[in-house]
Order: structure tokens, then C-alpha cells, then sequence
């Protein structure tokens, strides 16, 4: 064991040597110990004899190695015994510190922290029990307000729909009656049409009737003047009858007359017999009495020749002469007589002649008259007849313009009657209209006072609705409200959850690592139970090695080794045992505590840091919500103002450009001259500076003197008058306007062109 | 001469005529306003450049009523006119939004003069027929009417194409006339003695 140990350790020293750190072993302890142990190195071999020899190498070996590792343990332990002295060193100092406050603080952190875990989780649970409670109250409420108003818009709907319904009603009744209307309309409007054209009918009926009252009318007319007509040809009938009558007995008396002429005429043709009778015998006479003038003459011519021869006998002539001569005279008186006669009867013949020549004249007169009358009779009868035909026409033309009046009468008493029907007809139509009218109308008024109902109901509905639909958007407002403050609470709840799942997985967590801290201490423990045990057993062991090692150095001294060997041993033997018996119960209790100290006071701290951290995290939270709603109210103020003030600036800005823009004529107004022309903004519009100008000048001197007055100043400011010349103006106006006073004089400035050099005005 | 009997007999008798100044933006219905007011029939007008004066009678009262041109350029002369002023009418379209800040600021430039100094000021919000048209508390707040010392005003919504508001306008100007008519007088007769 020992030389394993040293062997071990001299390894131990090799290694630690090279990276040339006596920093686990104190360099003089090392080597000594390697020394002391190398020197002891053939001791295993001896006490390991039972072994064969082949194994004896290979034990050899082995025990050699594991005396290397013995040694390396050991000198690992020797190690770790010196570190856990030095920690023992310190950790006493700390742990008789630390031991009880730990123990009590821990303890009462423990405590605490149950205390306060079991409150916390008590007023955790309770709040969320209280929360939870809340919530479900708050959930019971909203979904009883959720119901409530699923309830509401069920019924909302199921009013939305009636109403539908009774809007699809209404507009199937407005269809109804639109169609009853138009159909109605369309009654009427046929009415109308029938009653148009059926007064149409009457009218032209009327007009007919008119028409045949005037044809009627004509016809009477036509009837009373052919009446009258043949009244006259009546009235000349009769005078023509009485003519004819008279004709007639004309005639029977020109016929009498005629017959008397007729016999008359026999007489006178007797007469005219007797006289041509007569005449012949008269011509005969006178042919005789020629004969007898002839035979007296030749008698005369005898007697003359005779008397010629018997000149001498002129007695005797003169007998014959005087015979002659009053056979001469009787000659004569005979011819006188003769011609007496035949001048009688030629006068008589002539009479008889110019009688008959009357007579007959007279019977061509009658004849000629008869002829004439006879043909006025034939014209009177072909009169008579045709004034009988035409009586008959007229007659028959009565008798048609009777038929016709009758006629008319009765086609006029037809169209009275058929107006009087069609009037009937019409009236029966007219009231049947205008009870349909008034039916349509009632219905109509119905209708409307159904319809005005069904608005007003639809009114009243779309009110409902609209009530309804502003209840519902405020109960949807509300709702979702509430659902957001739902959510929200929701939300918190789920953070709240979360934050408590949070807090009982932290809680849980810190519980594992709680246990993990107390199975790790516990593992801790053990293990410095084991390592106490293995202290144990190594103090056992360095006991033994150092009963070993006293027994070696007994049997060193025994065996008389080395002195310094020996004094090293020496001297390491009271360290060690000084200082390994007194490390034992301190390491452990050390060791025991400072794991639970290692391990339990961070992980108490940690856990109530945890705690507080939660907390002071919940709180930093809640602080960073507050300073963030406080920031959200800062911005929304902030917001508000820039608002304002955009809006101000909104509203102040539009001035400030435009009257930037406009050159300020305003202020700068008061400070310029009275010469404005000099003004910039005057510059650009020249036009209509002038056409102001001339507008002004224009009023100036056309107003009256009152308003003239007051246009003194703009003129002289568009003129750019002077202070004289406005004043002249002024003077010269008022003693216009003025009664007294005499005409101002002119001053200086009467020629301004000259006197003050005119600034061009624009 | 006769104008001047006329003026001394009627100012004996205290009608002596006030001198009103119809002022504003152009477009404003300053034009459309005097002829109401005369005429009280509607004319169509055409921008003013230069002026309108006419004789207003109203109740009794004669008042010689001046329209200024409204034109940009011609806003410069209205200083020229505000001698012996005892009322401005200052017209304002209640539809032009745009404007209403060059409005005011008009307003405010003619009001700071100090021969309006005495002149009561009456704003017309006219076209108020239209539909976007200002409130006249709106107009007022924009023109910053309230701010005003010292003076003597009132605001009427007017519609010039309808004849609505001018009648209570000219009423309030008879009433506040009809206050200080003795000075009037005097003033009157002054003027035509001197």
C-alpha cells in the first residue's frame, strides 16, 4: 500500500513537477514523502508472496500499478485532505459564520418562503379563485348579455325578418295596388278613351244631328218655299186656270167670234161673192158701158168725122154737139155715175175689203191670238203640267222632306234616344266610373291608409329597426366592450394563468430545483458521507499508513534507516497527525454544511430572489404598464395639442401664405404716402389701375357734388395729386356745393406738370 | 343747388343720408348686395372695377351706399373712401373657406384706420343659400370679430340672391343711426355751412 502510495505520490510529484506547479503538493513534503515512500517500496513483494512467480511479475505489475494508482489516490486524497484542510480552514472560520445564520436564515427563508409560497399560492388561488370567480360571474353576466342579446337579435332578427316579410307584403301590396292601380288607371283610362270616343260619337252624332237639323231646317225651308212656291204656282194655277178659263171662253168666244166671223166671213165671201158678182156685172157694165163709150166714142168720133163732113151742118152739129155734149155730160154723168159706183163699190169693195182684210186680220189677230193663246195654253199647260209635276216634285218633295223630317225625326228622335241612352249610358258609366272611381278611391284611400299603415308600421319598424339597430350596434358596442374587456380580462386571466403557471412552474421548477438542491445535498451529503467515508477510511487508511508508517519507522528505527528520512517522517508524522485527526470532523462538517450552504442559501435566495424578482418584475410590470398608459395618455395629449396646434396652424397658415403672398397690403397701407401707386402689387395690374382710374374719373365728374366729394381723395391718390392740388379740388368743389363764397383762387400749383414734376403713376 | 336744398331740408329734418361702405373680397356679392338693397331685385353683375354708389332709402332714412371693387389690385383704394364713413358693410362669402383668413385680415388692416375709427361695422356672411356656407359664429371666430374693442358690430347671415337677412342688417343699422341722429344733424349742417 505504502508503495503504491509512494510510488503514487512520486508520480504524483513527477506530474505535478512538470507543469511545474507545487500547487497541490508542498514541494518539500513531496519529496521527502517520495523518498520515505520509494524507500519502502519493496514491501509489497514480500507480503505478496503467495502468489507464483509468472504472476508474481505480472502481480508485480499490477501491484505496482495499483500502488501507482494507490499513490495517486493517495496522493490525490493527500491533495484533496490538504485542500479540504484549507478549505476546512476556511470554511470553519465562514462556516461557524455562516453555520447557524445559514441554518437560521435558511431555515427561516425555508420557512418564509413556505409561508409566504403557501400565502402566495393562497392569495394566488384565492385571487384566482376571486378572479376566476369574477371572471365566471363576469363571463355568467356576458353570456347571460350574450344570450340576452343572441336572445334580442334572435328576436331582432326574426323582427328584422318580419318586417322583411312585411316589407316584401308591403311591396307586394304596393305591387298590388300599383297593378290594381295601373289596372284601374287602365279602366279608367279605357273609360276615359270609350267616354271620349263615345262623346266623339255623340259629338259627331250632334254634329250629324245639327247637320241634319240644318238639311232639316233647309229642307223646311226648301219645303215652306216650294210650299209657297207652289201656293204661288197654286195661286198661278188658278189665275192660270182662271186665265185658262178665261182663255177658254176667249177662245169659245174668239171661236164664236170666229164663226160669227167664219159666217161673217161667208156673208162677206157672199157679199164679196156678190160684190165680185156684182163687180163682174159692174165690169161687165163698165165693159158695157166701155163698149158703150168705146161705141160712143166711135160714135163721137163717127158724129165728130161726121160733123167734120158736116161743117155745114153745123146746127145740126151743134145739135149733135150739143147732143154730144150732153151725151157727153150724160157720158159723163154716167161715167161720173160709174165711177161713182165702182168707186162706191170699190169703196164698198174696198170696205169690204179692208173688212175682210180687217176681218181677216182680225182673224189672223184671233188666229195669231188664238195660236198665241193656244200656245200660252200649251205653255200654261206645259206650265200647268210641269207646275203640276213640279207640284208633285214638290209634293214628292215634301213628301221626301216629309219621309226626310220624318225621317230626321225619327233618325233624330233614333240619335236623341241613342244619345239619351248613350247619355244614359254613359251617366250609368259615368256613375258605374265614379262608383268605380270612388271604389278605386276608397280602395285607393284604403290602399294608401294600408300602405300610409304599413309605413308608418314600416316606419315604426324601421324605428324599431333603427332603435333595435342602435340598441344592437350599442349592445354590439357594449358587447364588444365587454367581449374586448372580455378578452382583456381573458387575457389577463391567460396572463394571470400564465403568470401563475408561470409562478407554479417557477414554483415548481424552484420545487424541483429545490429537490434537485436537497437530492443534490442529499447527494452531497452522501457523497460527503462517502467522501467522509472515504475520508474516514483514507484517515483509516493514513492511520493505518501511519500505524504502517510508525511501524515502518519502527522498523526503520528499528531498522536503523536514515536519520533524515526518519526526521522527515518525524516530522510529517505530527503533522499529519495534528492536522488530519483535527480536519476529520471539520471537513465533513464542513463539507456538510458547505453544500447546503453552497447549495441551499443561493438556492433560498434564489427562490425568494426569484420571488421577488417575480415581483419585483410583476411590479416593474405594472410600473412599465402605468408609465406606458401614462406615456399613451402623454402621446394622446400630445396628440391632441399637435392636433390643435396643426389645426391652428392650419388655420393661421393659409393667412400667413397668402398674405405673404399678397405683400401685406393691409399693414403696409398705413405707412405709404398717399401716393399708393408707388405699391408693388399696384405695379402688376395696370390695366386695372386704369380702367379704375377711369372708372373713378369717369364717376367723378359725372356724380353729384356730394358724392364727388368723397371721391376727391381717390382721385388725387390715382392721380398722385399733391397735397395742393387735392386741397384746390376740395376748395373748388365746395364752393360749388356752397351758395357763398367766392371761386378759390388758383395757386401755384395750377400747372402741376410744371410745378411738380409728375411721377409717372403706375 | 337743388341737391344741396334737398340735403340741407332733409338734414334739417334728421334724415340726413349716412354714408355706407360696402367692403369685401372679390366675388363676395358686395354689387349684388347695393342693388338688392336699392332695387330689391336681383341683377346680374359683373366683377366691380372701381365703384358703385348709389342712394339707399330705408325707413326714412337715406343712406348713400358705396360698393368698392373687391379686386386684389383695387383693395389698396378702399382708404381713399373711408372718410366720413358712419357704417362698414363688410361682405364675406360664408362658402369660400379659402379666403376667409385674407378676409379677416382685410378687415382687421381697414379697422385699424382711424377714420373708420367712429364707423360701425355690420358683417354680411352672405350666401348663406349655399349649402357648405359658414355658421355666422363660425365667420365671426374666423374673422376674429369677437376680439374686436371699441366697436360697434354685428353679424348677419345674408343670402344677397335670395333678399334674406338684409332687411334686419339695415333694420340694426336704422337703430343704431336713429342713436346718435341729433349728431348727425349737426354734423350735417355743419358740413354744408363750412
Amino acid at each position: 500500500m505504502f508503495a503504491k502510495l509512494k510510488k503514487k505520490i512520486a508520480e504524483e510529484t513527477a506530474v505535478a513537477q512538470r507543469p511545474g506547479g507545487a500547487t497541490r503538493i508542498p514541494r518539500s513534503v513531496s519529496k521527502e514523502s517520495v523518498a520515505s515512500m520509494g524507500a519502502d517500496s519493496g514491501d509489497d513483494f514480500a507480503s505478496d508472496g503467495s502468489s507464483s512467480r509468472e504472476d508474481l511479475s505480472s502481480q508485480l505489475l499490477r501491484r505496482n500499478e495499483q500502488i501507482r494508482k494507490l499513490e495517486a489516490r493517495l496522493s490525490d486524497y493527500a491533495e484533496q485532505v490538504r485542500n479540504l484542510q484549507k478549505i476546512k480552514e476556511k470554511l470553519e472560520i465562514a462556516l461557524e459564520k455562516h453555520q447557524d445564520s445559514s441554518m437560521r436564515k435558511f431555515q427561516e427563508q425555508n420557512e418564509t418562503f413556505q409561508a409566504n409560497r403557501a400565502k402566495m399560492a393562497e392569495g394566488l388561488a384565492l385571487a384566482l379563485a376571486r378572479k376566476d370567480q369574477e371572471w365566471s360571474e363576469k363571463m355568467d353576466q356576458l353570456e347571460k348579455e350574450k344570450r340576452f342579446l343572441t336572445a334580442q337579435l334572435q328576436e331582432m332578427k326574426n323582427q328584422s325578418l318580419n318586417l322583411f316579410q312585411r316589407r316584401d307584403e308591403m311591396d307586394e301590396l304596393e305591387g298590388f295596388q300599383q297593378q290594381e292601380l295601373s289596372k284601374v288607371k287602365h279602366m279608367l283610362l279605357k273609360k276615359e278613351e270609350s267616354l271620349g270616343k263615345m262623346e266623339q260619337e255623340l259629338e259627331a252624332r250632334t254634329r250629324e244631328l245639327s247637320h241634319i237639323q240644318e238639311e232639316l231646317i233647309t229642307s223646311n225651308q226648301m219645303s215652306s218655299d216650294l210650299s209657297q212656291k207652289l201656293e204661288e204656282l197654286q195661286r198661278h194655277y188658278s189665275t192660270l186656270e182662271e186665265q185658262r178659263d178665261h182663255v177658254i171662253a176667249t177662245k169659245t168666244g174668239a171661236e164664236n167670234k170666229i164663226t160669227a166671223l167664219e159666217q161673217k166671213e161667208q156673208e162677206l165671201q157672199a157679199l164679196i161673192q156678190q160684190l165680185s158678182v156684182d163687180l163682174q156685172n159692174v165690169t161687165a157694165e163698165t165693159q158695157e158701158k166701155e163698149k158703150v163709150i168705146t161705141h160712143l166714142q166711135e160714135k163721137v168720133a163717127s158724129l165728130e168725122k161726121r160733123l167734120e163732113q158736116n161743117l155745114s151742118g153745123e146746127e145740126h152739129v151743134q145739135e149733135l154737139l150739143k147732143e154730144k155734149t150732153v151725151a157727153e155730160q150724160n157720158f159723163e154723168d154716167t161715167r161720173q155715175e160709174l165711177l161713182a159706183a165702182t168707186s162706191s163699190q170699190a169703196k164698198a169693195i174696198n170696205t169690204l175689203e179692208s173688212r175682210v182684210k180687217e176681218l181677216e186680220q182680225i182673224l189672223q189677230a184671233t188666229e195669231e191670238q188664238l195660236k198665241q193663246s193656244r200656245a200660252v195654253v200649251l205653255a200654261q199647260e206645259a206650265h200647268i203640267q210641269e207646275l203640276a209635276a213640279a207640284n208633285t216634285e214638290s209634293s214628292q218633295a215634301q213628301q221626301q222632306a216629309v219621309a226626310l223630317e220624318q225621317q230626321h225625326i225619327e233618325h233624330t228622335q233614333a240619335l236623341e234616344a241613342q244619345i239619351a241612352s248613350l247619355e244614359r249610358v254613359r251617366a250609368c258609366e259615368q256613375a258605374t266610373a265614379e262608383r268605380g272611381m270612388r271604389e278605386l278611391e276608397q280602395e285607393n284611400a284604403a290602399l294608401k291608409e294600408s300602405r300610409s299603415e304599413c309605413e308608418r308600421s314600416l316606419q315604426h319598424h324601421q324605428f324599431e329597426l333603427k332603435k333595435l339597430k342602435e340598441e344592437w350596434s350599442q349592445r354590439e358596442i357594449v358587447s364588444v366592450a365587454m367581449a374586448q374587456a372580455l378578452e382583456e380580462v381573458r387575457k389577463q386571466r391567460e396572463e394571470f394563468q400564465q403568470q401563475a403557471a408561470n409562478l407554479t412552474a417557477m414554483i415548481e421548477e424552484k420545487e424541483q430545483s429545490l429537490q434537485e438542491k436537497a437530492e443534490v445535498l442529499l447527494q452531497k451529503e452522501q457523497e460527503i458521507l462517502q467522501l467522509e467515508q472515504g475520508h474516514n477510511s483514507a484517515l483509516l487508511q493514513i492511520r493505518q499508513l501511519q500505524g504502517e508508517l510508525e511501524a515502518l519507522q519502527s522498523l526503520r528505527v528499528e531498522e536503523a534507516t536514515a536519520a533524515s528520512e526518519q526526521d522527515l517522517l518525524r516530522l510529517q508524522g505530527p503533522e499529519r497527525g495534528e492536522t488530519l485527526p483535527a480536519s476529520g470532523p471539520n471537513v465533513t462538517s464542513k463539507a456538510l454544511y458547505q453544500l447546503p450552504a453552497a447549495g441551499g442559501t443561493p438556492n433560498g435566495e434564489v427562490e425568494a430572489m426569484d420571488l421577488g424578482q417575480l415581483q419585483k418584475e410583476k411590479q416593474d410590470l405594472e410600473q412599465q404598464l402605468a408609465e406606458k398608459n401614462k406615456t399613451i395618455k402623454q402621446m394622446q395629449q400630445r396628440m391632441l395639442e399637435l392636433k390643435k396646434t396643426l389645426q391652428k396652424e392650419l388655420k393661421i397658415r393659409p393667412d400667413n401664405e397668402l398674405f405673404e403672398v399678397r405683400d401685406k397690403p393691409g399693414p403696409e397701407m398705413p405707412n405709404m404716402a398717399p401716393s399708393v401707386t408707388n405699391n408693388a402689387d399696384l405695379t402688376d395690374a395696370r390695366e386695372i389701375n386704369f380702367e379704375y382710374l377711369k372708372h373713378v374719373v369717369l364717376k367723378f365728374m359725372s356724380c353729384r357734388e356730394s358724392e364727388a366729394f368723397h371721391l376727391i381723395k381717390a382721385v388725387s391718390v390715382l392721380l398722385n395729386f399733391s397735397q395742393e392740388e387735392e386741397n384746390m379740388l376740395k376748395e373748388t368743389l365746395e364752393y360749388k356745393m356752397s351758395w357763398f363764397g367766392s371761386k378759390p383762387a388758383p395757386k401755384g400749383s395750377i400747372r402741376p406738370s410744371i410745378s411738380n414734376p409728375r411721377i409717372p403713376w403706375s | 343747388m337743388g341737391g344741396f336744398f334737398s340735403s340741407i331740408f332733409s338734414s334739417l329734418f334728421g334724415t340726413r343720408e349716412m354714408r355706407i361702405l360696402i367692403l369685401g373680397l372679390d366675388g363676395a356679392g358686395k354689387t349684388t348686395i347695393l342693388y338688392r338693397l336699392q332695387v330689391g331685385e336681383v341683377v346680374t353683375t359683373i366683377p366691380t372695377i372701381g365703384f358703385n354708389v348709389e342712394t339707399v332709402t330705408y325707413k326714412n332714412l337715406k343712406f348713400q351706399v358705396w360698393d368698392l371693387g373687391g379686386q386684389t389690385s383695387i383693395r389698396p383704394y378702399w382708404r381713399c373712401y373711408y372718410s366720413n364713413t358712419d357704417a362698414v358693410i363688410y361682405v364675406v362669402d360664408s362658402c369660400d373657406r379659402d379666403r376667409i383668413g385674407i378676409s379677416k385680415s382685410e378687415l382687421v388692416a381697414m379697422l385699424e384706420e382711424e377714420e373708420l375709427r367712429k364707423a360701425i361695422l355690420v358683417v354680411f356672411a352672405n350666401k348663406q343659400d349655399m349649402e357648405q356656407a359658414m355658421t355666422p359664429s363660425e365667420m365671426a371666430n374666423s374673422l376674429g370679430l369677437p376680439a374686436l374693442k371699441d366697436r360697434k358690430w354685428q353679424i348677419f347671415k345674408t343670402s344677397a340672391t335670395k333678399g334674406t337677412g338684409l332687411d334686419e342688417a339695415m333694420e340694426w343699422q336704422v337703430s343704431c343711426f336713429q342713436f346718435s341722429v341729433h349728431l348727425c344733424v349737426f354734423m350735417a349742417v355743419d358740413t354744408h355751412m363750412s
